[in-house]
């Protein structure tokens, strides 16, 4: 992976749902650059839209501006995602289990991105410092 | 993403490349919900060009499917690739869908 690229990207958005794709677009970059594999990106991606979508929709009790910074690192044989808000404090290790029963017409509509989330990284890890949230992500980078 | 809609005899193809995300899913629900609320449609939606869907998306999905049973429609999808099947199994969505593995086999029943 050491081939004069740094191993260690940034992005700023505005904590609005149009910046999400510039997210989507920066992450593919940075996989595409790196040769990060497509399911790696793919996955990562989900869980990006899925926790920025909750930070965006409901981490803010203003309606002012905020930036929401994403970094991603290529740390040995893994793949750690940092997202920074300073919104209201969030730790998704601690939202309720989904639930996933029921038919078409019961089945709940919301309370599966977390879940995804959980089922897509290796790890997660929260952490509240002054008035942010860092939510770090981990991957392995299987070949 | 872009959204295709053609008839094919009786049945109405939406056609999908890219993304079902935050950003997508509401133009994707709204195009399932404007071929789906005539009623007594036929629709199978081709997911063969599609990336991944996230939790976005899969409301919109549900909402589609809802829409289906009220207004007695019949609605299928297609086509999965591995790792979208994946995300329908992850989130336990497999078994609210008919899913058929080609276009060609969702065609014939949906014509039935």
């Amino acid at each position: 992976m050491h081939d004069g690229r740094p191993a260690t990207a940034e992005i700023k958005i505005r904590n609005v749902v149009e910046d999400m794709s510039l997210v989507v677009e920066f992450v593919e970059a940075f996989g595409r650059t790196r040769g990060i594999a497509p399911s790696v990106i793919n996955d990562l991606n989900i869980c990006l839209d899925e926790l920025l979508n909750n930070i965006i929709s409901y981490g803010y009790d203003d309606r002012r501006n905020h930036s929401i910074r994403v970094k991603i690192a290529i740390n040995g044989d893994e793949l750690l995602t940092e997202i920074e808000d300073d919104g209201r404090p969030f730790d998704p290790r601690k939202s309720a289990k989904p639930n996933l029963a029921g038919d078409l017409q019961s089945r709940r509509l919301g309370g599966v991105g977390i879940h995804f989330v959980n089922r897509l990284m290796d790890d997660i890890d929260y952490d509240r410092s002054g008035r942010y949230n860092r939510l770090t992500l981990r991957k392995k980078l299987r070949t | 993403m872009q959204i295709g809609v053609q008839q094919v005899g009786a049945v109405t193809v939406v056609e999908l490349d890219g993304r079902i995300d935050s950003t997508t899913a509401k133009s994707f629900g709204d195009s399932l919900l404007g071929v789906l609320k005539p009623g007594q449609a036929r629709v199978i939606v081709d997911f063969k060009n599609i990336l991944y869907i996230s939790s976005a998306g899969f409301r919109a999905l549900l909402l589609a499917g809802r829409m289906a049973e009220e207004t007695e429609s019949k609605f299928a999808l297609c086509n999965l690739t591995a790792e979208v099947n994946r995300l329908f199994d992850l989130g336990a969505f497999t078994d609210l869908f008919v899913i058929y593995s080609s276009r060609d086999e969702g065609l014939t029943k949906l014509s039935a």
